[in-house]
């Protein structure tokens, strides 16, 4: 039942969330100039071998960036996709940082919530009562292996 | 309406849209400023660990070399077209004012430090891989357009090639920057003197409380 509820992509709601901020969003993505400067200011980018997939700007373009980007064409594949990066390779600890001062984590907060009302979620190993426990690969524990 | 002053209409636009779009409270989450805290209650030891702790962290202590290659960049895109002796001479045929000016040897070398500092940008974005990932053709075609006018200019300066020709694709260069500051990301030319003191998420220079403050919740 709630996985049938979460396959409906609710369009209306979802273009609400996206324009309610679009002026103030849009604004900080296109002014992004792709420095890489505020790499370094994240512990799981240093802590990952510097995967730019770490990177917070990446991170927003490929999360928010691309909710703006495809506002028409947004399927539950693109929210899965997104998930990974805005809840496994972000744990918002807001302390990425601009030099032009672009607000990376209100992006990032921005695009789970968006994802939230959408009915996908960050599930985390001990999550209790979890809708995406079973099947789901993307919170769970890493191995060792998993950090070389 | 001349092109200039539709330009400038541009860029005064990009501010009035700053302001409108600032003066919004952020509507995800209220802003929790933390009142009350401040340095005065620790002591001159702790005050100076917060700072090395500070500079450390911040871009300055992260990537010197860049933050001083990107400083004298910014600072030179604004002084040598605003001090060039030939711009000067225009500005007094015009309108019978003139700024200080650089001697021209001056303004020669300035302008290659310049154009040096953008081909250093140029292959920062193809060697560095966390810089590699987040360009795209777009950010070049936007580092050509802001080095073209100063290209151009140099050549001009030195008469390589057909003078004339160089000094109006001097011109059309110019003029094309002039516009992208209003269409492309080198809005951040207005931009960032604003958010970067003015917005309580920002950190960059030194106000406020730190990216994400309007998380927190």
């Amino acid at each position: 039942m709630v996985e049938d509820t979460a396959r409906h992509i609710d369009t209306i709601k979802l273009r609400e969330m996206l324009d309610r901020q679009k002026g103030k969003m849009k604004l900080l993505l296109s002014f992004c100039v792709h420095c890489g400067l505020c790499a370094e200011s994240c512990f799981l980018y240093m802590g990952h071998g510097k995967d730019p997939k770490y990177i917070p700007a990446y991170k927003a373009i490929h999360s928010l960036g691309r909710l703006y980007r495809e506002k028409g064409k947004i399927d539950r594949a693109l929210l899965e996709e997104i998930r990974e990066i805005i809840w496994r390779h972000c744990v918002l600890c807001m302390r990425c940082y601009c030099p032009l001062g672009i607000d990376i984590p209100s992006m990032i907060a921005m695009a789970r919530s968006i994802c939230r009302s959408q009915g996908v979620y960050g599930i985390y190993p001990h999550s209790i009562g979890a809708p995406y426990e079973q099947g789901d690969t993307n919170m769970k524990v890493e191995s060792n292996n998993d950090h070389s | 309406m001349g092109l200039r002053y539709r330009v400038y209409g541009g860029i005064i636009f990009r501010v009035v849209q700053f302001f409108a779009l600032s003066r919004k409270k952020n509507l995800l989450y209220p802003c929790t400023k933390e009142k009350g805290k401040s340095q005065s209650s620790l002591s001159p030891e702790e005050r100076k660990i917060h700072r090395i702790i500070r500079y450390q962290d911040s871009i300055i202590g992260r990537y010197p070399v860049v933050t001083v290659a990107t400083s004298l960049f910014h600072v030179l895109i604004f002084i040598i077209p605003l001090f060039l002796l030939a711009h000067n001479n225009l500005l007094y045929e015009s309108w019978k004012i003139r700024l200080p000016s650089f001697t021209e040897p001056a303004a020669d070398t300035l302008t290659i430090v310049f154009l040096g500092l953008a081909v250093f940008f140029f292959f920062r974005r193809m060697v560095l891989p966390r810089v590699r990932s987040l360009t795209t053709a777009y950010d070049y075609a936007v580092l050509l357009v802001t080095a073209s006018p100063f290209l151009t200019g140099f050549i001009a300066y030195h008469q390589w090639f057909n003078y004339r020709s160089m000094v109006i694709l001097h011109m059309i260069t110019g003029e094309v920057t002039l516009i992208a500051i209003t269409f492309t990301k080198l809005g951040h030319m207005i931009f960032s003197f604003f958010p970067a003191s003015w917005w309580e998420e920002s950190i960059a220079s030194g106000k406020g409380e730190g990216p994400g403050s309007s998380v927190r919740g």
